[in-house]
């Protein structure tokens, strides 16, 4: 043991000074996880078997020390530890004594001018070429050469010379006078010791055992993304981002962590079953929060915990992964202040392209022919002749120039300024954006203002609070009447709008230009504020008790204005009025309370580290919705709802929401020698959501993972493999994502009339299911980290499968019920997969290189709906969806075709759809071979959920200049066409340029598309022919930077400067490319706010 | 070797750390011990069930919710499944019904299946938990009974007209019970209702008072009695009930019946009760035609409802002799055919006038586009003029059975029976001379079982035309075999050349199978949750 005890200063005194022999032959292995000094000296001292003599005050308490040599001499290991310390020793024979080292006192001025050689060497003692050699505070700089040496002129000889290599530690060599300083260079911990973020904590890359994603804060600010979700597509394996663009201020992406567990079942859906419930938790820094709201450039860090192991520790919300942010904090003492500036000019990335006029117009004189009906006047060869030879578009307007007309280009602007700094006391980061997002249709617009201010105090070495302050306001606008449905249905033939300002009107009265623009306005402002408190204090070293409390108050307040309007089409005199014009205000008030609370406790006894966390959280979320409806303002400006007529029109509605969430969780880590890795969790909820002995779950996990690389028999390899790690685990999580009060018994109020006077009445809708119960999510995990070539190559394998469980579903209840269908606990789905990533990181001082690829791959199975279902939503002329056993979730559904009648001898001898089919017409399979084409012919007909996702970016940089690119895709996806997209032209839509001249007839039998038929679906019923393979590869974006010299920043008092321009969905390949169509677009109709395009010129400044 | 000043340190540092764990657990316990609600909350916007049934006016405001599961707007729906009327858009579930390509798993069929079955348990659990009211007011908590129980049979008369057999529920069901019924026998269905209707009306009361207008009196208990027995084909038990629906007599104008001044008049027996702003339909927005503020004309009549109408002298249009003129088709018709459908030539309620032939140029030209109608014909029956400055605001009560049908259903059960006599003409004559608007020719006498019975039959056809009863009707004669397959034409109008046209919907054949769509099939949804319930033939 230390020989602390002695509390005596020896007056042994040593005939040999400082480098006893002891000391440097004798060998050890160290291993110090945040150990302390003393700690660090007692290991030393332990493994050395020598005698240490030191009075204990000498000693700092605070330092931590993380080291791992498995080979090192005792001299090399106090060297090490008690470098900055101002402690020295001497040694003889097996004994060491410390002392206060009197000599660190500055040293006297030597004569000047002196040149220091020496020479770099790696880690494995191989010659370094490359490395840049520096004097400390001063200009003077060098590079070693192909045999690692290097001489550099210094003013003297007890300068620091810094030596530094892209992928290594920095090392500052002090010189004392010497005049060669050979060093070894230690491969940078960025690697091998990256800290990843977990659940209530901090874990080393090495010693994790789970399956956790970690995305550094800067890859996301690589490219303009109004919000978060976008930035995290491609650079994760096992993270799907579907990214349908979206209206500025209103996202259209969803996250998916490893797949599809869950579903809602709801009758009136068609667009599939709600899929809300897989959205991942999302918290930030300890408190759940909305991914859309966070700064992009406030985020330092995001971990995305994959596997049970990683987030069991948050139970019951934990089923669809965790995303962990941690957002940028003042790190140095030193005042530095970043203000980032872009411009983007965003454009549709696809303007679905009409047929050309004559094509179309004969197209639909095939369709009334084939009908057998009578061609109306604007199709006649006489009309088409005219239409086509006209000038005058007024008077013989084009079909559909919507896209062009209606979509423009739009900009885009982001500032955003952050000043951090402080003192060993304080230290604050204060952040503040203002982004501008104009629509690329009339009247989209939104406005982000927000503050960030985190604070760190450091009351006392072992006392330390965090205040963090998070103020966002966002003003979204968006016309009341959208516009995006017409650019496809019912807007055929109309004028855009005539020289003198008036609109002209499709026959149904429609123009989506002067919805956009005269409909009206809605106004969505989104206050958020969270608030986040937290007090940290090491009662005992290692051991630590924390307690944090954050307050989440959003407030959003939205304001529908229709107005009151009249057009006539003066060609055609068709008129369109809104009458009375109406406001809907909305007051949608949140407040959500977390308090967390943690004791930890870190302890390493010999080889054995233990890390230890319990710890007790409570959430506690109100909700207040609050509706108004007026109408007749006396005009359009008038916009207050006071104003509106105060009689019967008027309305109002509201309701009230509760919940709470109270948990105790634990985590117990494990590991043996640096090698042998284990880790248990494990969290007790109770929901408000559930009653009696169904509140509380019990969610556990266990893990498990073994550093191959650091046994003795893996030494011969190491040089290739650099480190290798197998892991393993097993875990549940939790769902409580379920309506509030579904086991509690309730009626309903509802309005009659007797008389012509209002009664209100009370009934039951919905069944209330007391035995509801969480849904769990089983996991297993298996996986390999490993590192080659010096740790520039790094792989990430992992296997997992998941099966939820006791699945909250909605409706699977017979109609004869009589009653809403509360949420149950039935049906199993299974969701398995392969994840791998793998990064490469190059080149030298001057040219540098990263290069990352990650490939996922997943398949989903429902198995089990307990004897209920299946489960088909949809119709014959919307997707179909189906969750059915053994499929997956939300499977497309439809008929399976056999190409196009030929014959009428073909069609006589085959059942068909519909009665007096001809030849041209679709092929519809009899599945069953019952002779009739129905329902129980359909049978699954594609996969709206990629089961291959994959990214691939890089970075670069030469000198000044920097490049960075992310493509991106998914494979083994179908999307499903439907409305004007599928009808090809049989009612009175949009009519894709596809079917020019690929439709059948007697003269054209090869046609891709069967013949047109006007008013007919027969051919459009959701079938194989609508499905179009989704796979696509996208170049994301690329960035071109440069960084102007430091000598013209300098001028301007600047530290750095960096300009950059980038381009972002710019290059697709995909089958939906010849519908001009997004590639990631949702089955369907199409009629959503386009996916945008982006090119950007920014500038990153720093002072 | 300690000085006195690390000495100090240390305890400066004991001291933080003693006092900040102090605090910090103080905090945590302070915090903690508020917070005891935290998993219980109590929803504020609801009403629990165990705080119900415990007065007398719970009893009542339970009553009022069961009429919301009355129909409305939606019969309308069920006559577009006739050879009298058509569903305008092709691309509508319900159009796949009329084309006959429909199937097991067709929206329209499940949504009636579930809001009859949705009726049918809201009255389960009235009648389960009614008696848990302390009242002595017997006659009262009776009454109430009485509502839910013809409310109830109401839904069951229905279902066996579209699916036959189904399963019958007389109590509040959970799922797992609910997925092993069985489908009751369809006389067994008609055996219930028998009692149901007969035992409600001894419990309800004959008229109510003006702030209760609209609840079912025992007179709509007796009415629907006569429905479901003429239904079921027991005709002796529906001219019974018919003889017990008294005090209600035929509204003298059959012009006015639809129209907002006429509610609760002495002809409506059940009505679904609607007010403006409170609890509206939008029955003008659904049927009225396209140049009335963009109007859907969701149903609209055919050409073989409008040619069925007579001549305003009791013939029928294909009669050489019938006078009837095709280049003014709609002059000298029975009147109940302008009251009825607007045809070429109406002042609509915009105050322009409808011209709907394919060349007019007007926004109602058929073809012009697919939202305007595509026969021509719109249906006029509860379009009002008052309803124009906001068509999806509609108050108008929509009447489920009125006096004329007790009068046709005793006629015809009569027919049937084969007892013709003075009751049988004198309800017949009825309905065609004793309005002030309709005043057709009575029927020759002496006429055969056969000729009555077509005369009964046409009678029900135009004078209940989109209220909601030809498609039960048609399965009833086994008719629309004959009447539903083949095109459907529209209006007949004068070319460019004055030559006549007739309009034929786009694209539209409809096909009926004999063998199988007299009956709707149990909805795929419901077999597959329950495989106890067997389908309908050929489905």
């Amino acid at each position: 043991m230390l020989s602390m005890a002695l509390a005596l200063y020896s007056t042994l005194l040593f005939a040999e000074t400082n480098n006893g022999r002891n000391i440097k032959e004798t060998r050890i292995h160290l291993s110090l996880q945040h150990a302390s000094l003393k700690t660090a000296l007692q290991q030393v001292e332990q493994e050395s078997g020598l005698l240490f003599i030191c009075n204990k005050r000498l000693l700092n308490r605070y330092t931590s020390f993380t080291i791992n040599k498995t080979d090192i001499s005792v001299a090399d290991a106090l060297s090490l530890l008690l470098k900055e310390t101002g402690i020295t020793y001497q040694s003889k024979d097996h004994l060491v004594l410390f002392s206060r080292d009197e000599s660190a006192a500055p040293a006297v001025k030597q004569s000047a001018d002196v040149v220091i050689r020496g020479k770099v060497t790696d880690d494995k003692g191989l010659p370094l070429p490359g490395v840049t050699v520096k004097v400390k505070s001063a200009t003077a700089a060098a590079v070693t050469d192909n045999e690692g040496n290097y001489q550099i002129r210094a003013a003297d000889a007890n300068v620091t010379l810094v030596f530094s290599y892209i992928y290594y530690k920095t090392q500052e060599i002090p010189v004392n006078g010497q005049q060669q300083v050979n060093v070894q260079m230690e491969a940078s911990a960025e690697q091998l010791d990256a800290v990843v973020v977990v659940g209530y904590g901090t874990q080393k890359k090495t010693s994790l055992t789970s399956a956790v994603s970690q995305i550094n804060g800067n890859l996301l600010v690589q490219r303009p993304v109004s919000n978060v979700q976008q930035s995290l597509q491609g650079l994760a394996p096992g993270v799907t981002v579907l990214d349908r663009g979206g209206a500025p201020g209103q996202s259209n992406a969803t996250i998916r962590v490893r797949g599809i567990t869950t579903f809602n079942i709801n009758s009136s859906s068609t667009g599939g079953y709600n899929l809300d419930k897989n959205d991942a938790l999302v918290i930030v820094d300890g408190i759940e929060q909305k991914l859309a709201d966070i700064n992009p450039d406030d985020i330092d860090n995001v971990s995305i915990l994959k596997d049970a192991a990683s987030t069991a520790i948050y139970g019951s919300r934990a089923t669809n992964g965790v995303i962990l942010i941690t957002t940028k904090r003042a790190k140095e003492n030193k005042l530095s202040i970043n203000y980032n500036y872009y411009y983007a000019s965003q454009n549709a990335i696809n303007k679905p392209e009409m047929m050309g006029l004559e094509a179309y117009m004969r197209m639909q004189q095939v369709a009334y022919t084939n009908a057998g009906a009578a061609l109306p006047a604007r199709f006649t060869d006489e009309s088409i002749t005219t239409w086509v030879n006209a000038t005058d578009r007024e008077k013989y307007p084009l079909p559909n120039v919507w896209f062009d007309r209606v979509l423009r280009s739009a900009p885009m602007q982001n500032h955003s300024l952050s000043v951090a700094g402080g003192d060993d006391k304080i230290k604050t980061r204060l952040s503040a954006r203002y982004m501008t997002q104009d629509g690329i249709a009339p009247n989209f617009k939104d406005e982000i203002k927000e503050v960030k201010l985190n604070t760190d105090y450091t009351a006392a070495k072992i006392l330390k609070f965090t205040g963090d302050l998070n103020y966002r306001t966002n003003q979204a606008t968006n016309p009341t009447v959208d516009p995006f449905n017409n650019l496809f249905h019912g807007s055929l033939w109309a004028v855009p709008k005539y020289a003198d300002g008036t609109y002209g009107l499709s026959t149904q009265g429609n123009n989506p230009l002067m919805f956009a623009e005269i409909g009206g306005i809605s106004t969505k402002f989104d206050d958020n504020l969270v608030a986040n408190l937290k007090a940290e204090l090491e009662i005992l070293p290692g051991l630590k008790i924390s307690t944090q409390y954050g307050a989440r108050i959003q407030n959003i307040q939205q304001k529908n204005f229709t107005n009151a309007y009249s057009n006539t089409d003066k060609n055609t005199n068709i008129t369109k009025t809104i009458a009375n014009n109406s406001l809907t205000e909305v007051r949608n008030n949140l407040k959500e309370f977390t308090w967390n609370n943690l004791l930890t406790y870190d302890k390493t006894v010999g080889k054995s580290a233990f890390r230890g966390l319990i710890g007790h959280s409570e959430i506690s979320n109100t909700q207040n919705y609050l509706t108004a409806y007026r109408e007749r303002f006396y005009n359009n400006d008038v916009t207050s709802i006071g104003q509106g007529a105060n009689d019967g029109t008027k309305s109002n509605a509201g309701y009230d929401a509760k919940f709470g969430l109270r948990s105790f969780f634990g985590r117990l880590n494990y590991s043996y020698d640096n090698k042998y890795l284990l880790e248990a969790n494990g969290r007790y909820d109770g929901s408000s959501k559930f009653t009696g002995d169904k509140r509380y779950g019990f969610f556990p996990s266990f893990s498990a993972g073994w550093r191959i690389s650091q046994e003795s028999f893996w030494q011969s390899l190491s040089s290739t493999v650099n480190e290798l790690k197998i892991r393993g685990s097993w875990g549940k999580t939790g769902n409580q994502s379920v309506d509030l009060y579904s086991y509690y018994s309730a009626l309903a109020l509802t309005t009659y009339t007797f008389g012509g006077v209002s009664v209100p009445g009370y009934r039951m809708s919905t069944l209330a299911n007391t035995d509801l119960g969480w849904e769990s999510t089983t996991q297993l995990d298996l996986g390999l980290d490993a590192t080659f070539l010096n740790n520039r190559l790094s792989f990430t394998a992992d296997y997992y499968r998941k099966v939820t469980n006791d699945i909250l579903l909605n409706l699977g209840i017979p109609a004869t019920v009589g009653l809403t269908a509360p949420p149950q606990n039935a049906g199993s789905v299974e969701n398995k997969g392969f994840e791998f990533n793998a990064g490469y990181r190059g080149g030298n001082s001057e040219f540098k290189y990263n290069i990352s690829g990650n490939v996922a791959i997943n398949s989903n199975k429902v198995l089990d709906l307990k004897g209920t279902g299946p489960y088909i939503t949809g119709s014959d002329i919307d997707p179909r969806y189906i969750v059915a056993k053994g499929m997956p979730v939300n499977t497309l559904w439809g008929y399976k075709t056999d190409g196009l009648f030929q014959t009428q001898a073909e069609i006589n001898s085959y059942p068909t759809y519909a009665a007096n089919s001809k030849p041209g017409d679709v092929k519809y399979v009899d599945l069953n071979n019952d002779g009739k084409i129905d329902a129980n012919d359909m049978t699954a007909i594609g996969n709206p959920f990629p089961k291959y996702t994959f990214g691939l970016s890089g970075d670069f940089s030469y000198h000044s200049f920097d490049l960075n690119f992310l493509f991106q895709g998914a494979a083994d996806v179908d999307t499903r066409l439907a409305g004007a997209l599928a009808e090809m032209g049989n009612q009175e839509g949009f009519t894709s340029s596809v079917y020019t001249n690929n439709y059948w007839t007697p003269d054209n039998t090869g046609a891709r598309f069967p013949r047109p038929l006007k008013f007919d679906l027969r051919n459009v019923a959701t079938s194989d022919r609508l499905i179009i393979d989704g796979s696509y590869l996208r170049l994301k974006n690329v960035q071109l930077g440069y960084t102007l010299p430091k000598e013209v920043a300098s001028k301007v008092h600047l530290s750095r400067i960096r300009v950059y321009v980038s381009a972002t969905n710019v290059l697709t390949f995909s089958k939906l490319n010849e519908w001009k169509l997004d590639p990631e677009v949702e089955s369907g109709r199409a009629t959503y706010y386009p996916q945008t395009s982006l090119y950007t010129a920014g500038i990153n400044v720093q002072f | 070797m300690f000085s006195f000043n690390a000495t100090k340190k240390l305890n400066v540092m004991k001291s933080i750390r003693y006092k900040s764990l102090t605090g910090l657990l103080l905090l945590i316990v302070s915090i903690s011990s508020c917070r005891k609600g935290l998993l219980d909350p109590l929803p504020n916007d609801r009403v629990s069930e165990n705080i119900f049934w415990n007065t007398e006016n719970d009893a009542l405001l339970a009553t009022n919710a069961l009429y919301t599961d009355l129909d409305s707007t939606n019969v309308i729906t069920w006559d577009a499944l006739t050879e009298i009327a058509h569903t305008n858009q092709n691309f509508d579930t319900q159009a796949f019904i009329e084309l006959g390509s429909y199937d097991i798993a067709n929206t329209k069929i499940y949504n009636e299946w579930s809001k009859a079955y949705r009726g049918i348990r809201a009255a389960n659990y009235f009648l389960e938990n009614v008696g848990k009211v302390p009242s002595s007011n017997t006659t009262l908590i009776n009454r109430f009974k009485g509502e839910a129980k013809v409310l109830r049979a109401y839904q069951y008369i229905k279902l066996a007209g579209f699916f036959g057999d189904v399963p019958l529920i007389t109590k509040t069901l959970s799922i797992a019970e609910a997925q092993q019924l069985t489908r009751t026998p369809i006389t067994e269905i008609w055996d219930f209702i028998d009692k149901e209707l007969s035992e409600a009306s001894a419990l309800l009361p004959a008229t109510y008072g003006a702030a209760d207008k609209g609840r079912i009196t025992s007179g709509a208990a007796w009415a629907l009695k006569a429905r479901a027995d003429l239904w079921a084909g027991r005709y002796q038990l529906a001219i019974d009930a018919s003889n017990q629906v008294t005090g209600y007599s035929l509204y003298t104008s059959y012009q006015n019946l639809f129209k907002y001044a006429a509610e609760n008049n002495s002809e409506v027996i059940l009505d679904k009760q609607f007010l403006k702003d409170t609890y509206p339909h939008g029955v003008f927005a659904l049927l009225a035609p396209y140049s009335q503020k963009n109007s859907q004309s969701y149903y609209v009549p055919t050409k073989a409802l409008v040619d069925s109408y007579e001549t305003a002298a009791g013939k029928a249009i294909s009669d050489a002799d019938s006078g009837f003129d095709p280049y003014h088709p709609y002059d000298n018709r029975d009147p109940r055919l302008r009251f009825s459908v607007f045809v070429d030539g109406d002042i609509l309620p915009s105050g322009i006038t409808f011209k709907p032939a394919p060349n007019s140029g007007s926004p109602d030209a058929v073809g012009s586009t697919y939202i305007a109608s595509t026969t021509g014909y719109n249906i006029k029956k509860y379009i009002n003029t008052e309803d124009y400055a906001n068509p999806a605001n509609s108050g108008i009560n929509i009447i489920l059975l009125r006096y004329a049908e007790v009068l046709l259903t005793k006629a015809e059960a009569k027919i049937e029976l084969n007892q013709i006599d003075a009751e049988v003409y004198n309800a017949i004559n009825t309905v065609r001379t004793s309005r002030s608007d309709v005043k057709l020719p009575p029927i020759p006498a002496a006429l055969s079982q056969i000729q009555l019975r077509q005369i009964v039959r046409h009678e029900r056809t135009v004078e209940l035309a989109f209220e909601g009863l030809h498609l039960f009707d048609i399965r009833r004669w086994k008719t629309a075999e004959t009447t539903m397959p083949g095109p459907v034409f529209g209006i007949t109008y004068p070319d460019a050349s004055n030559k006549l046209q007739t309009v034929q919907v786009v694209s539209f054949n409809r096909v009926f199978n004999s063998s199988r769509d007299y009956l709707w099939p149990i909805p795929q949804r419901e077999t597959n949750l329950n495989t106890n319930l067997k389908q309908n033939p050929n489905w």
